[in-house]
């Protein structure tokens, strides 16, 4: 099911996500990988969920393979493909294989750099940028390669892409998510907020645009989490009342807080937008409860 | 300019075989400019050579200031005729100049053994007396007509070409937060010159062939022929 039928179908689009494993899958298919174990938890509260591709540069299981065998379970893939790893080729033949297997939504990003990784002496790709990728990526709709051969097949699949709400300048962003729009980008899911005002802010800059915006959102799991992506993660600001909120109940209440945080802002700011992403970070199991304080749920 | 450093003196001893004579070859340059290979820095390094045990041949920086090792014709002369008998009884050539220079000495020797004595780090501009900076990555498919005349495939660490990626924070780099977002450098240069509309236009993907090597150019006072692999570019430089 191609995500962008959803939005054409005015549904509110659910997806999660969740990054390979350090390995490989078990030839014993009895023995499911953790990501497609979180998969299957999320299965029943969300449209689809993100496979993140060597997420943060750190190598892993490929996102394609981990995409395959979450489909095989019945769950809808949004399959990352980043530049970080592949040239032209590589990026082309990568979406050919990937609709040969049956996935049917891909989003398209630049990637996480080599240095913030664990393969740092690594050559960083980089062959072409998002924009350049999601033009690509049409072309292969359209028949044709990126040196303007005939392809046979040619992919239909669902292109996403992101955006960073929390950027300054912002304009600059707002640019580049044209040049996306333009390129054929049909539906865009945020880098993580967690400021409303902010977001308010960027949705009344691109509503315009008239194309579906899903929340980017990470579960905040302790304030220690809080001030670690403050000062590590770039382009994410965790406001200090999150990071109290966090911080006022004890651990094993973490869970259960997280959740009605988490909701809240999404019940906020859901009439501004077209879908939610969330970003669970293992925390699977609360993605329903986010979900009920959000006053949402799935809809076929 | 070509920025280099020199490498270790452990580094450069370690390649010299006992009882090998060297001859030291700097270049009054880049090199110069960067104290990797000027004259101060050519004469030391044939005495550092000297107390680690080396025999030395000799030393020269050929030129005057600001001439380069790598203009082949005055650099034979200097070695095969001015320092020829030093030159005469040298195994090798330790040259202290980018990776064009050691190349120039190998063409000006007629194949003499090199030795280099320098990493040849990136073609920069020189900011101060003590300080380098890189802003050309030497691509050969020139995009700064929009971009405010700063690079993207330099300044930033990603080299995109149609806008930054998501993780600037405060004006800096995700990769390295002491440096700043090159397309916030550029954003901020082309709002200031008030021409923001050249960031609307779409960069299409690098012409990497022209980022092939190696290349060569064939130059006369009127036109010019770029070859890369799989193409070659001539412009007129008089219509």
């Amino acid at each position: 099911m191609k995500l962008s039928t959803l939005f054409n179908h005015d549904k509110f689009v659910i997806t999660g996500e969740v990054g390979p494993i350090k390995g490989a899958i078990h030839r014993d298919k009895s023995i499911e990988p953790s990501c497609a174990i979180e998969a299957l938890q999320l299965h029943q509260h969300v449209h689809a969920v993100n496979v993140t591709d060597n997420q943060s540069a750190v190598m892993r299981l490929g996102s394609l393979a981990s995409s395959v065998r979450l489909k095989t379970n019945g769950v809808e893939p949004v399959y990352q493909l980043t530049c970080r790893d592949r040239n032209r080729l590589a990026l082309q033949s990568d979406l050919l294989t990937a609709y040969s297997l049956g996935i049917d939504n891909v989003l398209l990003l630049t990637g996480d750099h080599i240095q913030l990784g664990d393969h740092k002496e690594a050559k960083p790709v980089f062959d072409l940028d998002s924009v350049q990728l999601i033009e690509m990526a049409q072309g292969l709709k359209r028949g044709y390669d990126i040196s303007g051969n005939r392809i046979e097949n040619y992919i239909d699949m669902s292109f996403g892409a992101v955006v960073n709400p929390n950027s300054d300048p912002l304009e600059l962003q707002l640019m580049k998510m044209k040049k996306k729009i333009d390129a054929g980008a049909q539906f865009f899911q945020t880098q993580a907020v967690y400021d409303v005002r902010v977001f308010e802010k960027f949705i009344n800059k691109v509503e315009k645009h008239n194309i579906p915006i899903q929340v980017g959102v990470v579960i905040l799991k302790s304030p220690q989490m809080g001030k670690f992506m403050n000062k590590n993660i770039s382009g994410i600001h965790v406001p200090d009342e999150w990071i109290e909120e966090i911080g006022s109940v004890d651990k094993e209440d973490r869970k259960k807080k997280a959740a009605e945080m988490t909701g809240t802002f999404i019940r906020k700011v859901k009439s501004m937008i077209q879908g939610v992403h969330i970003m669970p970070l293992g925390w699977t199991d609360i993605v329903p409860d986010i979900l009920e304080h959000a006053e949402i749920s799935k809809q076929d | 300019m070509h920025a280099t450093i020199q490498k270790p003196i452990k580094e450069i001893v370690k390649h010299i075989r006992p009882g090998e004579k060297v001859f030291v070859v700097g270049c009054n340059n880049c090199a110069w400019k960067c104290y990797s290979g000027g004259e101060a820095e050519t004469e030391m390094m044939a005495q550092r050579l000297e107390r680690r045990g080396i025999k030395v041949a000799g030393y020269t920086v050929p030129g005057p200031q600001g001439m380069s090792l790598c203009k082949l014709e005055h650099t034979r002369k200097v070695l095969m005729e001015d320092h020829a008998e030093e030159v005469k009884k040298a195994d090798s050539f330790l040259i202290l100049g980018c990776g064009q220079g050691v190349h120039t000495v190998i063409d000006a020797t007629d194949g003499g053994m090199v030795h280099p004595g320098c990493d040849t780090v990136f073609g920069g501009e020189t900011v101060s007396d003590t300080h380098i900076e890189e802003y050309c990555s030497l691509c050969g498919d020139c995009i700064i007509e929009y971009t405010g005349g700063l690079c993207p495939m330099t300044l930033c660490a990603k080299q995109l070409l149609n806008g930054p990626c998501g993780g600037a924070e405060d004006g800096h780099c995700e990769v390295d937060p002491n440096r700043p977002c090159g397309w916030i450098l550029i954003y901020e240069r082309l709002k200031k010159l008030n021409r923001l509309d050249l960031l609307d236009a779409y960069q299409p993907p690098k012409k990497n062939s022209k980022w092939s090597r190696p290349r060569t150019l064939e130059v006369s006072p009127t036109e010019a022929t770029f070859c890369y692999i799989g193409g070659k570019v001539t412009v007129n430089n008089q219509d």
